[in-house]
């Protein structure tokens, strides 16, 4: 694909060093985790916890870490604990703790200037901000998307989509016509029509970020949305598909099938402009929800039809870690998507985008003071650097696909308390579900004090994040860890 | 030795003007080439940070401008000063670009000790902080505070959720999405995300195509200059404007849970209101049972004379919020009360909460702030700088009309007649080597660094002349 050949000259290296990617960064990586507190949090991490807890928010804090002793797959806890990590700060943690290339990266000239000389960068942008896009953020776009905004996180880069596709429908509406009297005086009142009245759609179980607009199309769980004002945007169900896949196609089938005819009734029956639908290429919050190339490319198809901007969310996909560079490259869609956002395991936050009516006609209206971070640029040119010299993407691959083979081995071994494996031929991307809540939240616990650090998602799903050099030892550890767990349940 | 002095030994001692366009040709071929990636049609030039020193940016023409705008009012303390350079060296700040943590998750065993350097600078009254990545997320983050602090009060603080309220906010729809509202002003800006676009009422080029919340806007005064000759004017002004909220509360469609306002609404044109009347909004907000929100994004961190701009009203009580951003580098908001932190964990949150990165800046910041005490330093310059602006006003009172900001240290402004006249002064400033910015319409705004003293004010007020004489 376009990729491998933009990374050409730098497979040879990356074949040879393939094998120990991990130990190549990280020779004084652990060999296995250390547990040396009878509890995790220990008792230095509840101490500070507590000290925290006086000035900042603290109720979901897992244990207070030390991040000058974590080193690679393995986070260090404030008791000494080295727990083998598959959560990673939720997702977002690209190529281990303290990977010395970066660490080179963070003491560069470029990156010191970035972070004591912060620009607005729409208005004073530096002379190297165009080449740190093009060696990074530009380098790992999507096909067909050769442009960029960039953004602080997931939330902000969904919102700033949204804003792009407002203004271009509204755009495509008003035609040649400036905006009218009517407009420029009704929007200072936040009234129709200088305000809008148009909508994005956005699937039951989404998860979109946490702030206004963004909180309005994400269906995750209640306690994301509670008390918080929103505007009502219309959603649309998402395939609920049953495991494993190749004993189900029919049934999955006609669920998406069922899936696709709601959507185009949704957008069909919707009073107001539908200005964009957003969709995750994998719901991780909301459970880890796939659905199948066939689902997406029918996506794919409706918003063309219907005129509808198509927004792929690859916050917590992109990156590399489903064995794609962008996991929507998985479904060959025959024309990209419109937008798609990132931030997470690439540091830096944005959308990229092809079209350039995207962009708005006047300035200053895709606009804010800082517009993005040249620090986080930096960063996220130089892990985009390390994912093709390393050939990470290929590698995060081949371990999930021997990970998942191991885990459906083990799992089944345990069918009453667990279920529904997914992330076939995903990388590391993998999930499943738990019998039930509290079973979920025991193997969470039970796993941390065995020394693995792993996340839940959903209503009681387990969801694997861990870095881009995760290996098939660290593979092997997780899956002796896991079997313990579940052999005591 | 000045404290400029001591920071930057080798600042210019006065601006380059080395081309007859600004931009000129090397900036028009950078800003044509970004403008193939990235929308660079709001690009003034294109700046060589490396050559840019205290308060001169470069730009890759070669001209090099004593700068009063400081990326739109965000650099505290030059380019390249040493002390921040150290700091982005240290090990510490290191660790926390390579290894973001999720500050809500994992917190590291220094973020007590960042969180702490940050609140050692916190206004008056304000113990506690939560962190953001932006003005417009700080705000935001804010007002989500203020609905469920709100919905608290109805509920009881420890209530559990109704079913009617879950079953209903998946749809997006009340009571669990809630029709509440935010109180803002007209001429204010608080951001462009959703929320925040909703509150800020600077300029349709803001606003326009978006979607907004359906919330109301008060009046924010007008005064006549001078204040001193306008005392019993603007005085009447502040009870009208007040009334005005004080209506709105009892009639608006939705309850109001907060009022969002600015010490000085800076995009929309450094318009002030006195210290009278914000107490009167602190005194409504109670009255109502509603929050009181200072955004101090563009006054805080000493600009006004004091580290934040609310600090000149003596305020009783405190306000229960005040956002930050921008010359603080690291954003968020501060507050005191523990019923602002929500009763259940996962309700504020997001990935990252914040950058220790820029916190550990932002504390870097706040140390040297108060070790050179820096704001008294932006009070004694600003007041020479507008006793001289004073003079300039009296020769050339058709371009400096409205002068304000006297006793705000360096943040002061003026009008033009109109935005051509103000748009044609800001480029020809710019041929005088200082970079200047606008607010409003018709306005001109200046926002130095802290570490802006007598000579760079001489400077300026020199190149003000110079173009004011050619009119």
């Amino acid at each position: 694909m376009y990729r491998a050949v933009k990374s050409n000259p730098l497979k040879r290296i990356a074949t040879q060093s393939k094998r120990f990617v991990c130990s190549k960064y990280f020779p004084e990586e652990p060999i296995v985790p250390t547990i040396l507190s009878s509890h995790i949090p220990g008792p230095v991490s509840t101490k500070l916890n507590n000290e925290l807890g006086e000035v900042y928010s603290n109720s979901a804090t897992y244990f207070v870490a030390d991040y000058f002793c974590s080193i690679g797959n393995y986070i260090s806890d404030a008791d000494g604990n080295k727990l083998l990590d598959v959560y990673c700060q939720i997702s977002s943690i690209p190529l281990g703790y303290n990977n010395p290339e970066l660490i080179k990266a963070a003491q560069s000239e470029e990156m010191i200037s970035a972070i004591v000389n912060r620009p607005a960068l729409a208005c004073f942008p530096s002379t190297n901000y165009k080449q740190i896009l093009e060696d990074g953020i530009l380098a790992a776009a999507p096909a067909g998307l050769d442009k960029v905004w960039t953004g602080l996180s997931g939330s902000d880069a969904n919102e700033m989509a949204y804003k792009a596709a407002f203004m271009y429908a509204h755009s495509k509406k008003r035609g040649e016509n400036g905006f009218t009297a009517e407009e420029l005086k009704s929007v200072m009142e936040n009234k129709t029509p200088g305000a809008s009245d148009m909508v994005i759609l956005s699937f039951n179980k989404a998860f979109h970020g946490r702030l206004f607009g963004s909180l309005s199309t994400t269906r995750s769980k209640e306690i994301h949305k509670l008390d918080i004002p929103a505007f009502p945007w219309p959603k649309t169900p998402f395939p609920q598909l049953k495991y494993p896949l190749n004993e189900y196609e029919a049934e999955n089938k006609a669920e998406e099938d069922r899936c696709l005819q709601e959507l185009e009734s949704t957008i069909k029956n919707s009073s107001k402009k539908i200005a964009a639908l957003i969709v995750e290429p994998v719901q991780a919050e909301g459970g880890d929800n796939h659905a199948t190339p066939y689902f997406f490319q029918g996506v794919r198809d409706l918003t063309k039809k219907h005129d509808i901007i198509f927004i792929v969310d690859e916050v917590q996909t992109g990156v590399g870690a489903s064995g794609k560079f962008w996991a929507h490259e998985h479904w060959n869609l025959t024309s990209p998507p419109d937008i798609v956002t990132f931030s997470k395991k690439f540091q830096a936050a944005g959308f990229y985008f092809g079209n350039p009516d995207l962009q708005p006609k006047q300035p200053y209206r895709q606009f804010n003071t800082w517009c993005g971070d040249p620090s986080k640029a930096i960063l996220a040119k130089a892990i985009y650097q390390e994912i093709v010299k390393s050939d990470l993407v290929n590698h995060t691959a081949q371990v999930g696909d021997y990970l998942y083979a191991q885990l459906k081995a083990l799992l089944g071994k345990f069918p009453d308390k667990v279920s529904n494996l997914r992330g076939e031929n995903y990388g590391t991307f993998i999930a499943w579900d738990c019998a039930t809540l509290e079973i979920r939240n025991q193997v969470l616990l039970s796993c941390r004090a065995k020394g693995v650090n792993i996340g839940g998602c959903g209503d009681a799903s387990i969801r694997l994040r861990p870095t881009l050099l995760f290996e098939k030892r660290h593979a092997d550890i997780l899956l002796s860890v896991l079997e313990d767990v579940h052999k005591a349940l | 030795m000045s404290i400029c002095s001591q920071y930057f030994p080798e600042e210019p001692k006065a601006p380059v003007v080395a081309t007859q366009e600004h931009p000129s040709v090397k900036s028009k071929v950078g800003i044509a080439s970004l403008g193939k990636v990235f929308d660079s049609r709001g690009v003034y030039f294109v700046a060589d940070y490396q050559k840019s020193n205290g308060n001169y940016i470069a730009d890759v023409d070669g001209n090099v401008y004593l700068d009063v705008y400081a990326q739109i009012a965000s650099i505290p303390l030059g380019y390249n000063n040493p002390v921040l350079h150290e700091v982005a060296q240290s090990d510490k700040m290191i660790r926390a670009i390579i290894d973001r943590p999720a500050l809500g998750n994992f917190p590291g065993k220094d973020a007590e000790e960042i969180i702490s350097e940050i609140l050692k600078v916190a206004p008056k009254g304000q113990d506690k902080v939560w962190s953001a990545l932006s003005g417009a997320d700080a705000n935001e983050l804010a007002f989500k505070a203020t609905f469920f602090w709100y919905q608290a009060q109805k509920r009881g603080y420890n209530t559990e959720f109704s079913s009617e309220e879950v079953s209903s906010v998946m749809h997006n729809q009340a009571p669990g999405s809630p029709e509440l509202a935010i109180l803002s002003f007209e001429r204010a800006f608080h951001g462009r995300l959703f929320a925040s676009g909703s509150t800020t009422c600077s300029k349709p080029i803001h606003k326009l195509d978006m979607p907004a919340f359906k919330w109301p806007k008060a009046q924010f005064p007008s005064y006549k200059y001078p204040l001193d000759a306008n005392v019993e004017a603007n005085k009447k002004e502040d009870a009208r404007c007040l009334a005005i909220v004080e209506e709105l509360f009892k009639t608006w469609s939705v309850p109001i849970a907060g009022v969002l306002v600015e010490p000085i609404q800076s995009e929309g044109g450094d318009n002030h209101a006195s210290a009278e009347f914000f107490q009167g909004l602190r005194d409504i907000t109670l009255k109502h049972g509603a929050l009181l929100i200072m955004d101090e994004v563009q006054t805080g961190v000493g600009a006004t004379g004091k580290m934040w701009g609310h600090e000149h009203f003596n305020l009783s009580p405190p306000p229960d919020l005040v956002t930050f951003s921008k010359k603080f580098q690291s954003a968020g908001y501060f507050f005191h009360d523990p019923e602002i932190v929500p009763n259940f964990a996962y309700r504020q949150f997001n990935t990252w909460c914040g950058d220790p990165a820029r916190m550990i800046l932002a504390g870097a910041i706040g140390q040297e702030i108060v070790k050179h005490d820096l704001s008294s330093q932006a009070a004694r310059v600003g007041a020479y700088l507008f006793k001289k602006l004073e003079a300039v006003q009296s020769k050339y009172p058709e371009y400096m009309r409205d002068l304000r900001g006297k006793d705000r240290a360096t943040f002061i402004a003026w009008s033009l007649k109109d935005a051509a006249a103000r748009n044609k002064f800001l480029v020809d400033m710019k041929s005088v080597g200082v970079n200047i910015g606008g607010c409003a319409d018709d306005s001109v705004r200046l926002r130095p660094t802290l570490v802006f003293e007598e000579k760079h004010a001489d400077i300026l007020v020199a190149a003000i002349e110079k173009v004011l004489s050619g009119y």
